[in-house]
């Protein structure tokens, strides 16, 4: 029975602390990472002792790894992806190798510990930062630039290995080589085979489930919740599945939350999942962050400090100079090579929780363990600055180091916006103006929150993306910075007010108002031109009853052109020439 | 993975099928959430200190939201409006669920917890289902609105008190002074901190998220410390937090997505903590509970409405409106959980009782989507029947025609479309009749129109008393579906001109025999259409549009103050 509601203490200090810290760090410019992390070391048992782990923060932070995957999975559409899969596959694997042999070098120098262990370091140091790339590319906007898709596509290679290197370190430590190698069998087998069905439902159950769902934004939510839950119980417990079979395996929960993304990414509807599931996400890896000092003594984290600094600048070197000699071996031009290479010079979160998974296992003590949350925090501190000030480094660079431009640089054919038409919400309103926008603008492309409006829009010939404006993440895939005329249908106020404030400033913007007080505000807050649909039908009825009562004959033909127009099933009407003229002039 | 994780995912897991089905029958969520918990926990989960623990940080997230979602100007309408209706309808139903109770043999600190669950009904079943009322601005979608707000506001009161009672020696005056001081220092949080909180985020969501968690847990703390519910502390949280939504949009969704996680959680926790009859307990215990239940589900599905209509009508809304507007509260609150789950943790009830009250919670919010799809079709039967009906001469008495008028203009509703019509009626001296059933509006009406009837547009009675059979035209300005069929029902000789929300129905209306159907996004669209061609094709400029534009506003906005 319980008796007690009161909720624990520790989870409030875990959050207070780094919430402060957080702002601290986003005051000084530093990624709010190292703002949790430094929060776990305040208040653990490094500094004050005051915070220790609990099943609760354990579930949080268990639920906070399994989520940054289960949201890396969604974010993973392989037709985005597709035409540089190619170099990415071909740049990452000899990347992470010889980061890998460096960092097994550096260590096996500096610490005085097993080849084991040398090699589980190199193992965890060949991964750059998921959290910090990606985080400064979007703040940067420059996460569909190439250097940008380049990054994301090889941080997601690193991810697959990582997941991959979880699952054998989640089977604790191995006797012999042979044992590894079964370890690694069954797992590459039993992630296969996870990896077909997620596949295989992704095209065959869940099109028409989440068809069916995707209107009801909670129930649309929630089911994907349940959905990656089921792969994480599943990857989780499989042992349960096989131990009749006699086999004894081990998957990580990673792994399973990480293909359950997969399986929903490749649906139209992912985008708006992102923006549900980003949150939760975000307060979760929070607490699994400051957790991973909660289990560290300051001694332990600061026992190696002199070989971590050595470390994290050898390291930082060597990943920049391996990533631009293989990005330069595949062709890319001088600048995408420079940055795609700068911005990934950390070490990776996932150094930190490949350093736990190995000392939960047994292959490393606490101490390098200490040393590799030292070496990650440098690094990703130290790149934070370099990504911050990459464009003006490569223009200082960019004559001693033109030798390496490539003669064809490799050409991309993906899409991106600019100067285009942004329409919002596909309805009586806005859908009699897409023709005319297609005949004076290349691209228009229309956000809508019904799946039945897509297909329509998509069957015509438009750019249709299914989501929510109000996201962040429709917003940039839609490129509203870039657009040049923005068109939304929507009456709520803090949408428009999102777009205006976004859009740029010499777009031109109509929106959509209900009262007379909102229009005024957005026209105070820049818009070009707001409609109040109320307004339009009173003054319409005011009209029609005038010319009624003063037995005007414009008014059956107004009447009968309104009706006609009601009556037309052409979802896009060539209408905008026949609609002029009539009682309103 | 620790064991609690594997318990959520579970939990998850059941959960999602029962959604499914949520979605394939168009039921709301929480009623399939709650049967997914009493599945699961009849089946799989143990009871678990930790989830319930989890549980709470979901009924924290809705207190909180409700708190957030709170607007200041909103609480004035409604205080002018109809507090009076709903605390009156939480009085006669709470005694009456408490006698119900007491004659069962349940002692009055239970009893009264079933009046309170008896008395409360659910916003997010009861308002989610009339959306659409409340966007459009009809009369009972906003009266089913406040009508909610009032009776969550008291809710909160109910868990003050129900924390007051038991957690605490200090007296009940006490612990309401901490609850004041709490909310005090949420509208002092609001007004210093928020804007800083925002300012150093600097455009981060993550940060915004954190900080607004942080803020909520902080104040959940104090209200711990000073031995008040966490409820209340997450309440003056959601004071504390209270903002444009516009300005931080990002925080607002993602804490709607947190919410959403937890409160699925607690749902379903709810759900698992009930021993089902007959499976987990004994006959006798069983027949109580089904007793019970049986009589909350009596009491909150049919004598609610049925109180709630005559102190509506009491209050000079005409049948109709009183209603559908009853209909509404059909079911038991989320709020009524809340307090359910917490006076059980704390010993006040015991599981019957608080079975009882999750399944009566379960069963009326299913009954009440139903009902709610059906209200019309409910209130034609209990009309035919005279079950409710205004009565004619009350009808005469508010409204005023002359009884020679002829050849007039009937306008139905007098709104901003009515009044705009009324004003080209009076400047081409042409006679009309204006309907109106809102009363707030009684007034303006009164004062503003020649001739009037005070009644149900749906009613023929009205239409009798506005002589529709001498008027010339008849023009509804309601966007309201059920109000244009039953005017093309009763088949007037007048021409007809309607409203419509969607150009689907506006085709249906005129193929049926509507002279005319106004489509206001047809119309915007149509606007828009020539302004957009007439910049593309430089023959404007934007400067221009805008200028144009908020010379128009400006003009109305002092048409309107005259």
């Amino acid at each position: 029975m319980v008796t007690d509601p009161a909720l624990t203490v520790d989870l409030a200090i875990i959050l207070l602390s780094a919430a402060a810290l957080g702002f601290v760090a986003r005051q000084t410019g530093q990624p709010t990472i190292i703002a949790y992390l430094v929060a776990g070391v305040v208040i653990g048992p490094v500094v004050f002792g005051i915070v220790e782990v609990t099943e609760l923060t354990e579930t949080l932070s268990e639920l906070g790894l399994a989520f940054l995957l289960f949201l890396l999975g969604i974010k993973m559409r392989i037709g985005e992806i597709k035409h540089i899969i190619s170099p990415i596959v071909k740049i990452s694997i000899p990347q992470m190798a010889a980061v890998a042999a460096v960092g097994f070098g550096v260590s096996y120098v500096l610490l005085d510990g097993s080849i084991t262990q040398a090699l589980l370091i190199g193992l965890a140091v060949m991964y750059s930062s998921t959290a910090v790339v990606i985080k400064m590319l979007t703040d940067k906007g420059e996460a569909t630039d190439l250097h940008g898709k380049i990054d994301v596509g090889i941080l997601l290679v690193q991810d697959i290995v990582v997941v991959i290197l979880l699952a054998i370190l989640a089977a604790g430590q191995p006797e012999s080589v042979a044992e590894v190698a079964t370890t690694l069998a069954i797992v590459l087998t039993l992630v296969t085979i996870i990896t077909v069905i997620a596949l295989a439902s992704s095209r065959y159950a869940l099109p028409t489930v989440f068809r069916q769902i995707a209107d009801n934004e909670t129930i649309f939510f929630l089911v994907a919740i349940a959905w990656a839950f089921l792969f994480i119980f599943v990857s989780q417990e499989i042992d349960l599945f096989l131990s009749p079979f006699g086999i004894e395996a081990y998957l990580s929960i990673e792994m399973g939350a990480f293909l359950a993304g997969v399986a929903i990414a490749q649906l139209p509807y992912s985008k708006q999942l992102q923006d549900r599931v980003n949150p939760l996400t975000d307060l979760f890896v929070m607490v699994f962050f400051a957790s991973v000092a909660l289990d560290i003594r300051a001694h332990e984290l600061t026992y190696y400090w002199r070989e971590a600094i050595i470390a994290a600048v050898v390291l930082m070197i060597a990943k920049f100079i391996i990533f631009f000699v293989l990005i330069n071996w595949q062709g890319f031009d001088l600048e995408t090579n420079f940055l795609g290479s700068l911005y990934m010079i950390q070490v990776s979160e996932f150094g930190i929780v490949v350093g736990v998974a190995a000392q939960q296992g047994g292959f490393i003590e606490v101490e390098v363990l200490g040393f590799l949350t030292l070496v990650a925090m440098l690094t990703m501190a130290i790149s934070v600055y370099l990504i911050a000030f990459a464009d003006r480094l490569f223009d200082r660079l960019e004559g001693p180091l033109s030798r390496f431009e490539p003669e064809e640089p490799f050409a991309e054919d993906g899409k991106d916006y600019a100067g285009h038409v942004v329409a919002v919400g596909y309805d009586d309103v806005t859908r009699n103006v897409l023709p005319l926008f297609s005949e004076y603008y290349d691209d228009v492309v229309v956000v809508d929150r019904r799946v039945d409006h897509i297909e329509a829009l998509e069957a015509n010939g438009f750019d249709a993306v299914y989501g929510d404006i109000g996201s962040e993440t429709i917003r940039k895939d839609v490129a509203l910075k870039k657009a040049d005329f923005v068109l939304s249908s929507s009456d709520q106020l803090e949408v428009s007010k999102a777009i205006l404030r976004e859009v740029r400033d010499d777009a031109t913007v109509f929106l959509e108002a209900s009262t007379d007080e909102g229009a005024r505000e957005l026209y105070d807050r820049g818009a070009d031109y707001v409609i109040t649909s109320a307004d339009l039908s009173a003054d319409r009825l005011g009209s029609y009853l005038e010319a009624y009562l003063e037995g005007r004959p414009e008014l059956d033909r107004a009447i009968t052109s309104d009706v006609e127009l009601l009556r037309n099933p052409d979802p896009f009407p060539n209408t905008h020439e026949r609609m002029t003229g009539d009682l309103d002039d | 993975m620790s064991e609690l994780l594997t318990t959520v995912a579970i939990l998850f897991i059941i959960a999602g099928p029962f959604l499914l089905l949520a979605d394939r029958f168009d039921l709301p969520a929480v009623p399939l959430l709650i049967l997914s918990g009493i599945f699961a926990g009849t089946v799989f989960i143990q009871q678990d200190d930790l989830l319930v623990e989890l549980a709470q940080y979901g009924i924290a997230l809705l207190v909180f939201a409700f708190g957030v979602g709170i607007q200041l100007d909103a609480i004035r309408t409604v205080l002018a409006d109809s507090e009076i209706a709903a605390l009156g309808q939480i009085l006669v139903i709470g005694s009456l669920g408490t006698a119900f109770g007491v004659a069962l043999g349940v002692p009055l600190a239970e009893a009264s917890v079933l009046g309170v669950a008896a008395a409360l009904s659910s916003t997010m079943v009861g308002t989610a289902l009339v959306r659409t009322e409340i966007r459009m601005n009809l009369v009972r979608g906003r009266l089913s609105e406040s009508l909610h707000f009032v009776q969550d506001l008291f809710a909160i009161a109910v868990v003050l008190i129900v924390g007051a009672g038991v957690i605490a020696a200090d007296p009940i005056a006490t612990q309401l002074g901490y609850g004041v001081v709490l909310l005090a220092a949420a509208v002092a949080v609001n007004r210093y901190l928020f804007g800083l909180l925002g300012r150093l985020a600097d455009g981060s969501d993550e940060l915004m998220i954190v900080g607004v968690v942080s803020l909520l847990v902080v104040f959940i703390g104090v209200a711990e410390l000073a031995g008040v519910s966490i409820v209340v502390g997450a309440f003056a949280a959601g004071i504390a937090v209270r903002h444009d939504r516009g300005e931080h949009l990002g925080l607002f969704t993602g804490l709607e997505s947190i919410k959403d996680f937890f409160l699925a959680i607690f749902f379903v926790t709810v759900g698992a903590l009930v021993a089902v009859p007959f499976l987990e307990t004994g006959p006798a215990a069983s027949v109580e509970k089904l007793l019970l239940a049986t009589g909350l589900i009596v009491l909150v599905v049919l004598i609610k409405p049925a109180v709630t209509i005559a102190i509506l009508m009491y209050k000079g809304y005409e049948a109709r409106t009183a209603t559908l507007t009853a209909i509404t509260t059909d079911q038991v609150s989320e709020f009524s959980l809340i307090i359910a789950i917490e006076a059980f943790l704390i010993g006040i009830l015991t599981q019957s009782v608080f079975d009882a009250i999750i399944f009566a919670a379960a069963v009326t919010m299913v009954i009440s989507s139903l009902t709610q799809r059906h209200d019309e079709a409910i209130y034609r039967l209990l009309s035919s029947r005279g079950l409710v009906s205004t009565r004619h001469d009350k009808i005469d008495e508010l409204s005023n025609v002359p009884d020679d008028i002829t050849d007039h203009v009937v306008i139905v509703g007098y709104g901003r479309t009515g009044s705009h019509l009324v004003e080209t009626c009076k400047t081409l001296e042409k006679p009309y009749v204006v309907i109106e059933n809102d009363p707030t509006r009684r007034e303006a009406v009164r004062v503003e129109c020649d001739a009037y009837v005070f009644g149900d547009a749906m009613e023929e009675y009205t239409w009798e008393k506005a002589g529709v059979e001498r008027a010339d035209i008849v023009i509804s300005t309601t966007p309201s579906d059920p109000v244009s069929w039953r005017l093309l029902a009763f088949e007037f000789e007048a021409d007809l001109i309607l409203r419509s929300p969607t150009q689907q129905t506006a085709l249906e209306l005129l193929e049926a025999g509507a002279t005319y159907v106004v489509v206001s996004d047809l119309l915007a669209g149509e606007q828009l259409l020539r302004r957009i061609e007439a910049l593309l094709e430089g023959e404007s400029t934007a400067e221009q549009l805008r200028d144009e534009r908020l010379e128009e506003l400006d003009r109305r906005s002092v048409t309107e103050n005259r």
